[in-house]
Order: structure tokens, then C-alpha cells, then sequence
């Protein structure tokens, strides 16, 4: 059983953290609670099935479009959505809501309630340690450990990079040392919502697929953020992992109590708020005047 | 001017006139989902079917019937739910209510529609407290009737009685004495009983319960359930589940290999989209349900097939509007009247062979249990098709196939 | 009939002379008498249900513009008062009559417990663990069925009252007390603190004011709203089930609240009974009925284009001018204040869109 609660852990605790690494990223720059990060996962799914399944082309192809399109999807739906009303941070809560809640309804609406399933990337599976772990989990640690090393790339290691941390620490000095602040912002929005869509394109063959499949990765994700703390890269890493581990041992430990993973994880979240208000690892940011 | 006058007072009157022979039904259900798309088609089928053969005889007259299309949206909201029965009943002065779904909505709209007196045959929820109702309150609740399904406890006395045909199975193929059964039930009240049940009727059937696993109903992730089942070595993984897990459940254990077979209640196992959304894993999974291309009743092939052609699937449980709108029919043909009262007491007293099962109510309206007549059909998914195969002695069965071992 | 009078000249004096308060008064008016007037079951229904969730709303703008304790997760109050009327009058058998009033106070206790869970945080931390309370109860529920019913929750309650009409008036009544009781409370000096606490907290506990007391009070207040509502809400449809706890139904108030019009108690008011009739209104299509909330979310977005405070300050600020000089507020129809005479329209440049934080 130990066996089965590591590696269960890991492999889950990959999936949260390509969600939550994007969320961490766009409040640690933007300071918005973007509510809509798992709908544009959803939308990412959803893409990716039509052009899997319905127009038959291949994976790379569909996963690349997805992403693409997704990604420029997003950066509109800032220009068009966000930005206007981004002094107001009520304002920008109830539009990722609301945004997120449109998208739900047109995939219901294209698509119908039902659930879709989206054939593996690679079929099959391998046995380790005794527990039998599909290929398409080891793919998507895979992955999450890939986009992991690309965002600290970007963000460490170039210019643009330099200016979105820079914007995250200090926005009004960012701006008066000449950074196009609405340009930078952009940028994140796409880096992270583009990491949402790789999500999505690569989560999604594991679960199923219908237009509600946004809220429940939502909470999850808030959980893991607030735990590791808002804005912190690492906080978001570590506590996607504890998480996951987390769940897996409640799942292994209780089998007649699965159903609680969920409210475990929020509970230890909460438990973790108060004794360090602001996350293992949060930044926490002067009140601005 | 008079004339005109006159030619429009005859044009409300007639159409006033007209009116009052057609019989209004409120069809309820989630049109957005697959639940009320069948609801709605069932409910098509058996009026178009009525409205051509000239309408419902009541008393010399005809009666057509027309349908009004109430979405309770009740999977998203229950308030929803009871403002469309409210809604139906006093802007569309409907006659009679049919349908439902999800019994937490159910319960509520019960409460509108017994408020107004209306006769409501529900189609879809099966909590028995619906039932219960009429039994504790009968003056007030009378109105109502399940149609389908069976009330959540008669479930489990189809689900033994497949499980003794596969357990038999499994002692032949495998050669071992004691079936080993995981019980794999979502965490809802709805499964309690069943659960109970298991525990205490599969030792006495000769087989051993190896553990009980919940995962909550709209759980993606059955892994960590699937691992430990596999280790506890169990041969049949005993389902109960209505929710998307269910999917889950068919895919996972498909990728896994697992050499356990699946069997109990996956509601979405009865959908047809269920092969596409488990990607093609669900090979071997099988699950109680109600319709198919085999002779359960002599109506139901026809049934089936007419549904086919005309909406490109098959039905599901939900499409036995169609038996609840030839039960009004009858009951109202028989009486010679659309008076409530009346059509409550020939309802409990008739006996009505339908496309879904051969239904007699008991005195909580709900159907009396019986296999063959109202027990429902088990169905195993083999290569991307439901195939049915209990009850055995029905034609058109075809044999249960086990994973290899 | 001194008091007539004196009843006539308040009238007069401090509400015939702003529009946004002649207007409230026209809609309470339009409220007690519309069943007199127009009797049909369905249109009481939905103001019923408007009523009930405006007594919602109402209360999580107190929490959350007033105090900016931004609660994510108000619908735990909402279901602990739909829980407690639901068990207590089916098992102890105790009148709904005095239940609703158990629930509005087992409310307020878990009020007080979320407040004290939140007192050290701060901002979307904040926001984000009191998401997580509804869930952590939904998953207690889930965990012991044969008390809460599981995931059907509580059915076959009593109702408060036989027709339609009473039923109506009750939830009329019952919002324009609580709502005017807590625009009231807002708009005194408790108000004037919460105010404080939200825009500088550190400065207000600099300034000797306790602010763990009025946080911890502000929560309780509000959670015993908010379960008041969730009790009316169980008895009126006679069900209380895990719907009352949901994400979907938290993430409702909030856009409420803040489509409304932040910290503006009548704000989340108007929006209730703007936005809730009309997406049933909406639902009620037989050929696009299905894509009622899509069209409620896309009004929302473009509402919030144009009007990013909220509906109810952008309608008050056109309707009414604020004079210069006393700060007291006129129709903008005046060109001078009624109260001191300064000209109302004087130029005063737009001040430009700032970078960062308001």
C-alpha cells in the first residue's frame, strides 16, 4: 500500500501542479484572482477533442492548435474584458467568473451535458514497485516537469522574464523605468494560460470531459495555491505535491472515505491559513495606497 | 364592422372550443442534458403515435394530446426546478405532469404539483421517500405515480439475482469455490441500502466481500480505488454508481488490464456515448437497464427500434414517458373522463403492458417488482456495443463474456 | 394627527427630495401591494425567491463591501439556516415559526467561527479559505447521511404559510425589515468602523478601535442574515438539500453583490431583483430557455464594462450630483444644492485611469 500511496501521489500531484503553477503566476504579476484558469483548461480539452476525434488529425497537430488558439483566445479575453476594469479588483473577480461561466455554457451548448472521452496519448502502462502506472500519467509528470523548467527558464533567464518579475514586485516602478506594464501583463496572461491549455490537452485523456469539469480542478487548485502561497512559483510546486499526497493517502487510508479527499485537502489548507496567514511560502505584498 | 366582429367572437369561440380538446402534458426534465432529451423523445414518440391513430376517446369525443416542454434544469438547480412546475401549471394550464429526475428536485416539485392536485407520474427519480409519501400522507400525494423506475430497494433484488448468474459463471470458468466481490458504491445516500444489502446477502450467496471502497459521484480519478482492488485479488467489482465516476471506473479498468469484471448500476454505462467516453476502455463493464433490442415485453422491440431510427440512439430509462403518456391514455379511455380522482383509482388497480415493463402499482404507486415484468434487463458493454444477457429465459439474450484471465 | 403631519413633512423633507429615495419608496410601495393587484402563483413565486435571495445578497455586501471580508464561500450560512430549520422542525417537531429563528442563530455561531478562522487573513487568502468552508461542511454532511440526508438533503418540511400570498408577504416583509435594518446599521457609526476596517485596518487598530470585535461581530451579523434567508428558502420550497452549500451558489452572490454595487446595501438589492427575474424571464423561452445562464453572464460582462463600480452607484451618480461645498447629495436636475446654495455644476476634470491598485 505505501507503494501504491507514493507513486499515486506523485502522478496526481503532477496534474495539480500544471494547473496551479499558471494560476500562481498570473496573481503573483497581475494581482488577478483569474477564476476562468481551469475554464480555459476546459476550453483546451474541449478543442482538443474536436480536433482529435472529430476531425481526425493527429496528436502533436491538435495539441499544438489547442494550445495556440486557446492561448490567443485568452489574451483577447483580457484586451476585451479584463483590462477595461482592471483598477477595479471587484470588477475583475465577477468578469473571470463570469467569463468562466460562458464558456461552461457554450461548450454545453455546442456540445450537450454528456461526458466525452478522449483516447490516450499512449496507450498502455508499466509496472513499478508493484503498482501499475499508465503511460499517459508518466507523460504528464513528463510534461509538468518540462513547462516547469520553461517558466523558470523565462522568467529567470530573459528579458521578458525579467520584466514580469520585475512588474510583480513593483508596478508603478516598473512602469516608470519605462516597462510597458499592459504589454507585460498580456504576456503573462498568455504564459499562463497557455500553461492551462498544456493541461488541458494533457490531463484531459485521463478524466472526462463535459463542460462542468472546470469547477471541481478550480477548488483543488485554490486549495493548492492558498496552501503553498499566492505569487510563489515554489510554494505552488510544493503544495501541488502535498496535495496529491494528501488525497492519495486519504483515498488508501479510508477506501470507504474517498469521497473525502476532497474536503481533507481544504481542511489541512484551512488548518495551514492559520498558522501561517499568508501560505508556506506566500509574498506578501505592501498595502498599496 | 359586425361582421367582423362577428367573424372574430366565432374564431375565439371556436378556437377556445378547439382547445379544450386537447390534453396538455408538461414533459419535466433537464432538457440540456441526455436525461431530458429522452424524456422529451419518449414523450414525442407516444404522442405523435396517439395524435395519428385520431387522439384519446373520452366519452364519444377525441382529445389530442399536446405536449409542453418544461426544463427544470434541476441538475444545475432545484429552485429552477419547482419555478418550471409552477410555471407550467399556471401559465401553460397543463393537465397532467410527467417526468423528473433527480430525486433532491423531485421531492420538491412533488410538493407543487400536489399542492394543485395534479397528476404527476414520475419518470426517473428513484428515492423511495416519494413513495413513502403517498403511503403516510394519502389524500394529499395520491397524484402521484413512478412510472419508472423501480424505487431504489427493488434495484437490489435484480442486481442479486444477476450476481448468483455470474457468480455461477465465475465458479465454472475459474474454478473457485467463493466469488471475490469489491464493493465500488459512490458516496450518496441512494447506495447506503444497497451497500447493507451486499453485506450481508453475498456471504450467504457463497461469496466474499473483500472490501468496500466509496469515491465521491463526480470522482475522475479511480486509480488509487482500482489499485487497491486489483491487490485484494477481487473477481467481480461489485458498482454503484449513477454519476461520471462511472466512467471513470469503465475506462480505468480497461487501461488497467484488471482482470475483475464490473458489474451492478453505472448509470452512465447505459448511455450509449459511454463507449466514446471511456475512449474504447470499456470493455466487460455491464449494468442494469431497462431498454434494449430483445423481447422483455412484446412492445419493447418495436419500441426500441421505432426510437432508433427516428433519433439515431437508443433509448434510456428516462424514454418511458412514452409508457407513462399509454398509461394516462388508458386510464382515461377506461374511465371516459380526464377527472384526476378517477384516473388515480383505475391506475392502482390496472395492470399495463408497457415497452419498459409490465406495470401494477402497489399502494405507495410505485411498481411492483417482478422479474421479467418489471425488473429491468442487465447489459455488458462488448466491443463497443450493450449487449443484453439476464434475464436469460427473455429472447434475444446473448452469453455474459469474462476479461481474460 | 400631529404625528400624520410629522409623518408627511419627513416625507417631504428627506424623501421626495432625492430621486434614489423617492424611487425606494415607489418599489417598497409596488411591493406590499402587488399581490393585490396582480394574484398569479408564478410571478409571486419568483418575487418570493427574489425576496429571499435580496436578504442574501444583502448580507454578504455587508461583509464583503462594507468590512472587505471578500466571503467566497457565503453559502455556508445560507445552508447552515436551511439545515437547521430542516432538522430541527422535522425531528424535534418544532413549528417552522420558531425554527427559522434557530437557524438565523446557528448562522450567526458559524459566522462567528468562520470570522475567528479568518481573523489573520488577508485579501484572496481570505477569500479563498472561506470557498473552502462550504465544502469542508458539504463533505461532513456527505459523511453522516442518516443525519443529513446525504445528497438529498432534507425533505417534507413544513411551510410557514398556506397560499402563495402569505408565503409572499412573509418573505417581503422579512427582507424589507433585514435590509433596512442592515443599511441602517451600515450607515452608523458600527458602519462608519467597518468602513475603517476596510481600507485601513492597520490605521483603524493605530486609532484604538478593536477590530477583532467588529470583525468577529460584522461575521455574525451577516452569517445570521444569510441563515435567516436559507431558512426562509428550506421552508419555502420544503426541501433543504446540499444545493443550499454549493460553489455555484457562493460565486451567485458574489456577482450579485458586486453587480449591484459594492458597500451600497441596495446595490445587491437592485441587482437581485433585476437579474434573477430576468434569467428566469429568460428560462422561460421554449427554444433558447437553455442558454439562460449564458445570457446572464454575458449581461454581467457587459454590464461590467460599462458600469465597473456596479449597477446601483452608476444609476445614482446619474441621477443624483454630489454638491461641492456640504457633500450632501441632490437630484442633478438641480443647479444649485437645496441645503447650502453652491452651484452643483462646476468643472472638474476626469481623473485619469491610474496604473495599479485603486
Amino acid at each position: 500500500m505505501l507503494q501504491d500511496i507514493l507513486v499515486t501521489g506523485l502522478v496526481n500531484g503532477g496534474v495539480y501542479a500544471l494547473l496551479a503553477i499558471g494560476f500562481s503566476l498570473i496573481f503573483g504579476v497581475a494581482r488577478i484572482v483569474n477564476i476562468a484558469h481551469t475554464a480555459f483548461y476546459m476550453l483546451a480539452a474541449y478543442c482538443f477533442y474536436t480536433l482529435l476525434v472529430k476531425v481526425q488529425l493527429g496528436f502533436v497537430t491538435a495539441a499544438l492548435i489547442s494550445v495556440g488558439g486557446v492561448t490567443a483566445l485568452s489574451v483577447l479575453c483580457y484586451r476585451l474584458v479584463i483590462e477595461p476594469v482592471r483598477e477595479h479588483e471587484a470588477a475583475v473577480l465577477i468578469a473571470t467568473i463570469a467569463l468562466a461561466l460562458v464558456f461552461q455554457e457554450l461548450m454545453l451548448f455546442s456540445f450537450g451535458g454528456h461526458y466525452l472521452g478522449i483516447p490516450s496519448t499512449l496507450e498502455g502502462g508499466v509496472r513499478f514497485l508493484g503498482v501499475s502506472i499508465p503511460y499517459q500519467r508518466m507523460l504528464i509528470l513528463a510534461v509538468a516537469a518540462a513547462m516547469l523548467i520553461v517558466v523558470w527558464y523565462v522568467l529567470y533567464r530573459t528579458r521578458v522574464g525579467l520584466a514580469i518579475r520585475a512588474t510583480a514586485n513593483d508596478l508603478e516602478v516598473a512602469n516608470l523605468m519605462g516597462m510597458n506594464v499592459h504589454r507585460v501583463a498580456m504576456i503573462t496572461v498568455a504564459l499562463s494560460v497557455s500553461l492551462a491549455a498544456v493541461a488541458g490537452v494533457v490531463v484531459a485523456p485521463v478524466f472526462v470531459v463535459d463542460p462542468f469539469m472546470w469547477l471541481a480542478p478550480l477548488v483543488t487548485m485554490l486549495a493548492i495555491v492558498v496552501l503553498g502561497g499566492l505569487g510563489s512559483m515554489k510554494g505552488s510546486l510544493i503544495g501541488a505535491i502535498a496535495i496529491g499526497y494528501i488525497e492519495a493517502i486519504t483515498v488508501f487510508v479510508l477506501p470507504a472515505g474517498a469521497y473525502l479527499k476532497g474536503a481533507v485537502a481544504l481542511a489541512i489548507m484551512v488548518a495551514v491559513l492559520l498558522v501561517r496567514p499568508e501560505g508556506l511560502f506566500g509574498v506578501v505584498f505592501e498595502e498599496e495606497r | 364592422m359586425i361582421r367582423t366582429a362577428l367573424l372574430a367572437t366565432a374564431l375565439v369561440v371556436s378556437s377556445t372550443a378547439l382547445a379544450q380538446n386537447t390534453l396538455k402534458i408538461a414533459i419535466l426534465g433537464p432538457m440540456a442534458f441526455v436525461q431530458g432529451e429522452h424524456h422529451w423523445n419518449g414523450a414525442e414518440m407516444a404522442r405523435d403515435e396517439i395524435n395519428k391513430a385520431g387522439g384519446i376517446t373520452v366519452g364519444g369525443k377525441k382529445m389530442q394530446v399536446e405536449l409542453v416542454r418544461g426544463d427544470t434544469n434541476e441538475i444545475q438547480s432545484v429552485p429552477d426546478a419547482t419555478n418550471a412546475v409552477e410555471r407550467v401549471i399556471t401559465r401553460d394550464k397543463v393537465d397532467v405532469l410527467i417526468g423528473g429526475f433527480r430525486s433532491e428536485a423531485v421531492l420538491a416539485m412533488q410538493e407543487v404539483a400536489m399542492d394543485y392536485k395534479k397528476l404527476f407520474l414520475g419518470v426517473g427519480a428513484a428515492h423511495s421517500k416519494l413513495g413513502l409519501n403517498v403511503e403516510q400522507n394519502y389524500d394529499r400525494y395520491k397524484y402521484w405515480f413512478r412510472v419508472a423506475p423501480t424505487k431504489d430497494v427493488d434495484l437490489a433484488r435484480t442486481l442479486f439475482a444477476v450476481m448468483n448468474s455470474i457468480g455461477d459463471q465465475i465458479r465454472k470458468d475459474l474454478k473457485t469455490d467463493a466469488p471475490k466481490v469489491a464493493i465500488l458504491a459512490e458516496k450518496a445516500v441512494w447506495t447506503e441500502g444497497l451497500i447493507a444489502a451486499a453485506q450481508k446477502n453475498l456471504p450467504a450467496m457463497k461469496m466474499e466481500v473483500v472490501g468496500l471502497w466509496q469515491p465521491s459521484a463526480v470522482a475522475t480519478d479511480v486509480t488509487a480505488e482500482l489499485s487497491a482492488i486489483d491487490r485484494s485479488g477481487a473477481q467481480i467489482v461489485f458498482t454503484i454508481l449513477s454519476g461520471p465516476v462511472g466512467i471513470s471506473v469503465g475506462r480505468q479498468m480497461g487501461e488497467r488490464n484488471m482482470k475483475a469484471v464490473a458489474w451492478g448500476i453505472n448509470v452512465e454505462g447505459q448511455k450509449e456515448e459511454f463507449w466514446q467516453a471511456a475512449a474504447g476502455k470499456a470493455q466487460f463493464v455491464s449494468t442494469l437497464d431497462t431498454y434494449a433490442e430483445v423481447e422483455y415485453t412484446p412492445k419493447t422491440v418495436p419500441f426500441v427500434r421505432a426510437y432508433r431510427a427516428r433519433f439515431k440512439k437508443a433509448p434510456t430509462y428516462t424514454a418511458a414517458t412514452y409508457d407513462a403518456i399509454m398509461i394516462l391514455k388508458d386510464a382515461i379511455e377506461k374511465e371516459g373522463t380526464t377527472n384526476p380522482d378517477k384516473i388515480v383509482a383505475h391506475i392502482e388497480k390496472s395492470e399495463h403492458v408497457g415497452t419498459g415493463a409490465v406495470a401494477t402499482f402497489d399502494k405507495r404507486h410505485d411498481l411492483v417488482w417482478a422479474v421479467g415484468k418489471t425488473s429491468g434487463i442487465a447489459v455488458q458493454w462488448q466491443d463497443g456495443k450493450k449487449v443484453p444477457f439476464w434475464p436469460p429465459q427473455v429472447k434475444g439474450m446473448q452469453p455474459f463474456k469474462m476479461p481474460a484471465q | 394627527m400631529y404625528l400624520a403631519r410629522r409623518a408627511w413633512a419627513q416625507l417631504r423633507n428627506e424623501v421626495l427630495v432625492l430621486p434614489s429615495r423617492s424611487a425606494v419608496l415607489v418599489w417598497v410601495l409596488a411591493l406590499l401591494v402587488l399581490p393585490l393587484v396582480y394574484g398569479d402563483a408564478y410571478v409571486l413565486r419568483i418575487l418570493t425567491m427574489t425576496c429571499i435571495f435580496a436578504i442574501f445578497a444583502a448580507s454578504w455586501d455587508l461583509l464583503a463591501g462594507y468590512t472587505g471580508q471578500v466571503n467566497f464561500g457565503h453559502a455556508l450560512f445560507f445552508g447552515a439556516g436551511a439545515y437547521t430549520t430542516g432538522l430541527m422542525s422535522l425531528k424535534l417537531g418544532i413549528t417552522p415559526w420558531a425554527t427559522i429563528w434557530a437557524g438565523a442563530a446557528v448562522a450567526a455561531l458559524f459566522g462567528f467561527a468562520a470570522g475567528y478562522l479568518c481573523l489573520r487573513l488577508r485579501g484572496s487568502y481570505l477569500s479563498l479559505a472561506t470557498l473552502a468552508f462550504p465544502l469542508i461542511v458539504l463533505g461532513l454532511l456527505f459523511a453522516l447521511p442518516d443525519f443529513s440526508g446525504g445528497e438529498l438533503g432534507i425533505s417534507g418540511l413544513r411551510r410557514l404559510a398556506v397560499t402563495p400570498i402569505a408565503n409572499y408577504y412573509i418573505a417581503a416583509l422579512s427582507m424589507l425589515s433585514i435590509v433596512f435594518g442592515l443599511w441602517a446599521l451600515a450607515d452608523s457609526k458600527f458602519g462608519i468602523v467597518l468602513h475603517a476596517i476596510r481600507d485601513d485596518e492597520i490605521a483603524a487598530r493605530a486609532s484604538g478601535i478593536n477590530t477583532l470585535r467588529y470583525k468577529l461581530a460584522i461575521f455574525s451579523i451577516a452569517g445570521a442574515a444569510a441563515g435567516f434567508s436559507g431558512a426562509l428558502f428550506a421552508h419555502y420550497l420544503r426541501v433543504a438539500g446540499p444545493s443550499t452549500l454549493e460553489v455555484a451558489l457562493s460565486f451567485q452572490v458574489v456577482i450579485w453583490g458586486i453587480f449591484g454595487g459594492l458597500a451600497t446595501v441596495y446595490g445587491p438589492v437592485a441587482a437581485v431583483f433585476l437579474l434573477y427575474p430576468l434569467t428566469e424571464w429568460l428560462g422561460s423561452f421554449k427554444t433558447f430557455g437553455e442558454l439562460r445562464l449564458l445570457a446572464f453572464a454575458l449581461i454581467v460582462l457587459l454590464v461590467l464594462l460599462f458600469m465597473p463600480r456596479g449597477l446601483g452607484p452608476w444609476v445614482r451618480d446619474r441621477i443624483e450630483a454630489q454638491c461641492p461645498r456640504c457633500k450632501q447629495r441632490n437630484g442633478a436636475w438641480r443647479s444649485a444644492c437645496r441645503l447650502c446654495g453652491a452651484p452643483l455644476k462646476t468643472e472638474v476634470s476626469r481623473s485619469q485611469g491610474l496604473v495599479g491598485h485603486q
